[in-house]
């Protein structure tokens, strides 16, 4: 509100846009409760899908470890979904979910923030535990452990780095999938983007670009961390041993 | 058992499809399309949606395959690493940011959309090409060397192809993402078959919904489709061989 | 061992806090106020929400969608209550098109009023201005084609079709009180490539940048006036009129009586200039819908 004081509204309207950058900041600092109120929102819907499409892809990942024609079946399926545009998707799922009154809002988002974590998590889930080296799960059979041991004991935890990365995959992808179910009224950081649009409201709109981004590339980098800190030691050190 | 399986699968397939049909025409989408006039809009949505992806990915391409070749000469290898890491920075910005960043500086219409998908679709072209060409194996490039190749040639008959797949790879990924991402161009006034879309959804229309949200989706899986056969085409036999094995 | 009751406790607790969540729910006051996709109404539900909350009530906005999404969440008790326009109500819910009726300010209300009320929803009084929808254009360019009314563009467009871009939003395209019958009252078309379908808010941005040169826009925007827009005169009057009003659930105004009376601070005080000035304040001087909201009743000595 830098030029409160002119007269005319119109020529506040002009500097407001030949400022836009400061105009931005002047709108986090004004609005920093909503701001906070919208990222909360975001989080909790990104975390809480990717918690749920954990729930679902890990397991199927390690099951299908078991069978190589099914895992690439399964993975070719998830990969199709992945190929539906997001916006497309949530299109697809407004008929069929207004059957049960939940066509707009949180269901249709997390449903479909779900079905695009699948890839990710199924593929890494996946790769990671083949990745164990056979010498290592042999070494748990000659110990006298049967294949559920094995599995808890020795191929998850190795596998756990790997999985974590594919989490990470999925919620930055996620971020990003959140910010377009704005639009069926699932609230999160995109309905400044939407609203700054409707109102045709740069800085609003800014706002939400840059929040949603920087939101994007801070989960990015925070999951980057938790994937190193959960590398087994030994196995950061064969690695680097290994190169 | 596996008969049983394939049996159970077709005829679940054969359901889902009826449940489908049923769905549309309940929705009024079959009704919508019989009208000449809508189709013939749609169309047209259709065509603008086309025409935005194609021309954003023809500049991308040329831009990604430039930006990964320059970046994996030898004189600029150093800078490699940040490049990388800037890049995969760019690619976790949503595509709903770069779209309404686009509208803020260049207004809005088409010229703003196809700038915003230029943008987004580089990213992954330019990695692509940057990881293939870092990734073909030293003594490839040494057997060529020892061939008395000149570095250009080097560079189109050894090094491109070699990375063909890779590089494909990231073309495919970022026509998919284009494809999705023109359908926001809707909101900053640029048309395309999102139109449909968000007016279905402001106004609870399922057949408008349903007549863009379907030849999107189809756009999608057809261009994922066609790099895959594209595949086929332009990755050299030799190397496709290894590859299977 | 350590890791499986942490783990169970983690699971436990998550049970407990999807049982506990829906008691808290109902232990307060609440309201939900829906609203759809442009200013005013913004500005509409903020004004509800901070005499509600003044009041002792728990009070969640959900904003931002279109008028028939914004309906049927009403309908299917998703929303308790909405500001609704009585033509709106009119042509696009009920399905009507009596020009006698739609055209008359008190007939058009009574005669919504009476059909929802079997719907089990409750027009409250209505606020008196009308937010009509109206075609713009720029000053300058209406003046250069000489262009005052609706019937002096359809002349124009007659006379070459291809001359002039016309941007609506979506739902005015597609409404029954939109731009179709329009053309057809007043007798002209306009081919389909030159109009162009935007969000709301886009429009008077796309006429500003010369993007299409006639808009349609709302009678009560405080853009038009700023931006050197003009209105084009409805002389065949095809607009109906346009006076909003709370459209409140019955059993919600059962439960809550007190809502009526609250609301009615809103209705008895607030003017078409009123309303135009506080929608300028926030889409031109770009002031905080909650803060224009607080300044007005303000000055009404409401707050």
């Amino acid at each position: 509100m830098i030029f409160k004081s002119a007269s005319s509204a119109s020529i506040q309207a002009i500097e407001g846009e030949r400022i836009g950058n400061v105009n931005t900041l002047n709108f986090i600092h004004e609005n920093a409760d909503m701001c906070w109120t919208l990222t909360l929102e975001h989080i909790g819907i990104v975390a809480f899908s990717v918690f749920l499409a954990a729930l679902i892809a890990i397991p199927t990942g390690v099951a299908i470890t078991r069978h190589d024609k099914i895992a690439k079946k399964i993975m070719n399926g998830a990969n199709i979904f992945m190929t539906i545009p997001s916006i497309a998707l949530f299109g697809l799922m407004l008929p069929v979910l207004s059957l049960i009154g939940h066509g707009l809002g949180k269901v249709p988002a997390v449903i479909a923030l779900i079905v695009y974590s699948q890839l990710p998590i199924i593929r890494n889930t996946f790769v990671g535990i083949k990745n164990v080296p056979p010498e290592l799960v042999d070494a748990g059979r000659g110990l006298g452990m049967n294949g559920w041991t094995r599995l808890r004991e020795i191929e998850i935890p190795l596998a756990i780095p790997v999985i974590v990365a594919g989490l990470r995959t999925a919620a930055v992808m996620n971020i990003g999938i959140a910010a377009i179910a704005a639009y069926i009224g699932a609230g999160g950081l995109g309905v400044f983007i939407q609203q700054g649009i409707a109102r045709a409201y740069e800085e609003m709109i800014m706002t939400g670009a840059i929040m949603v981004a920087v939101l994007a590339i801070f989960v990015d980098a925070s999951m980057a961390l938790l994937e190193n800190i959960l590398t087994p030691k030994g196995v950061k050190i064969g690695r680097t041993l290994g190169q | 058992m596996s008969k049983a399986c394939e049996k159970a699968y077709r005829l679940a397939l054969l359901v889902v499809l009826l449940a489908a049909g049923v769905l549309l025409e309940r929705a009024g989408l079959i009704e919508y399309l019989s009208d000449p006039f809508e189709i013939d809009y749609t169309l047209r949505l259709m065509g603008q949606h086309i025409r935005m992806v194609v021309v954003s990915m023809v500049m991308a391409t040329a831009l990604g395959l430039m930006l990964g070749i320059i970046f994996s000469r030898p004189k600029f290898k150093r800078y490699t690493g940040v490049i990388m890491y800037v890049v995969g920075l760019g690619q976790t910005i949503p595509s709903l940011a770069v779209i309404a960043l686009a509208m803020s500086f260049l207004g809005i219409g088409f010229k703003a959309a196809i700038f915003a998908l230029f943008i987004y679709s580089v990213l992954p072209i330019a990695r692509n090409t940057l990881a293939g060409i870092t990734a073909v194996p030293p003594w490839v490039i040494d057997a060529a060397k020892g061939m008395g190749m000149s570095a250009s040639r080097i560079l189109f008959q050894v090094e491109i192809p070699h990375s063909m797949s890779v590089i494909l790879a990231g073309f495919r990924v970022s026509l998919v993402i284009n494809i999705g991402t023109a359908a926001l161009a809707f909101l900053i006034g640029a048309g395309g078959l999102g139109e449909h879309i968000f007016i279905g959804i402001d106004l609870m229309r399922y057949d408008k919904l349903l007549a863009g949200a379907i030849p999107t989706t189809l756009l999608a899986l057809l261009a994922d489709y066609l790099c895959e056969l594209l595949g086929f085409l332009i990755i050299p036999k030799g190397l496709r061989l290894q590859q299977e094995t | 061992m350590t890791n499986r009751i942490g783990g169970l406790v983690f699971v436990w607790l998550i049970a407990l806090a999807l049982v506990i969540a829906p008691i808290k729910v109902m232990a307060e006051k609440r309201i939900i106020i829906g609203g759809k996709n442009f200013t005013e109404q913004y500005i509409l539900a903020e004004l509800a929400k901070i005499l509600l909350e003044r009041n002792g009530f728990h009070v969640k906005l959900k904003i931002g969608v279109g008028s028939t999404v914004v309906r049927q969440a009403l309908e299917s008790d998703q929303i308790d209550f909405y500001y609704e326009y009585t033509g709106t109500a009119y042509t696009v819910y009920h399905k009507q098109s009596d020009r006698d009726v739609m055209t008359h300010k008190e007939r058009c209300y009574e005669w919504v009023k009476e059909a929802d009320s079997k719907k089990g929803l409750v027009w409250l009084d209505k606020v008196e201005f009308n937010n009509t929808y109206t075609l713009i254009m720029r000053k300058e360019k209406a003046q250069e084609l000489g262009i005052a009314s609706i019937s002096d563009l359809s002349r124009c467009m007659n006379k070459d079709p291809g001359k002039l871009i016309i941007g609506v939003n979506s739902e005015f395209w597609e409404r029954p009180d939109g731009f179709k019958p329009l053309m057809k009252l007043y007798g002209f078309r306009v081919p389909y490539d030159r109009v162009k379908k935007m969000d709301s808010g886009l429009v008077y941005k796309a006429l500003k940048e010369e993007k299409v040169d006639v808009s349609m826009g709302f009678a009560t925007d405080g853009r038009i006036a700023a931006f050197g827009f003009m209105n084009l005169e409805d002389n065949k009057s095809y607009f109906p009129i346009y006076n909003p009003a709370p459209v409140i659930r019955a059993e919600v105004l059962d439960s809550y009586p007190e809502i009526r009376p609250i609301l009615k601070i809103i209705t008895k005080n607030l003017t078409t200039k009123e309303i135009q000035k506080l929608n300028a304040t926030v889409d031109i001087e770009h002031k905080q819908i909650r803060e224009a909201a607080r300044d007005w009743l303000k000055t009404k000595g409401l707050h």
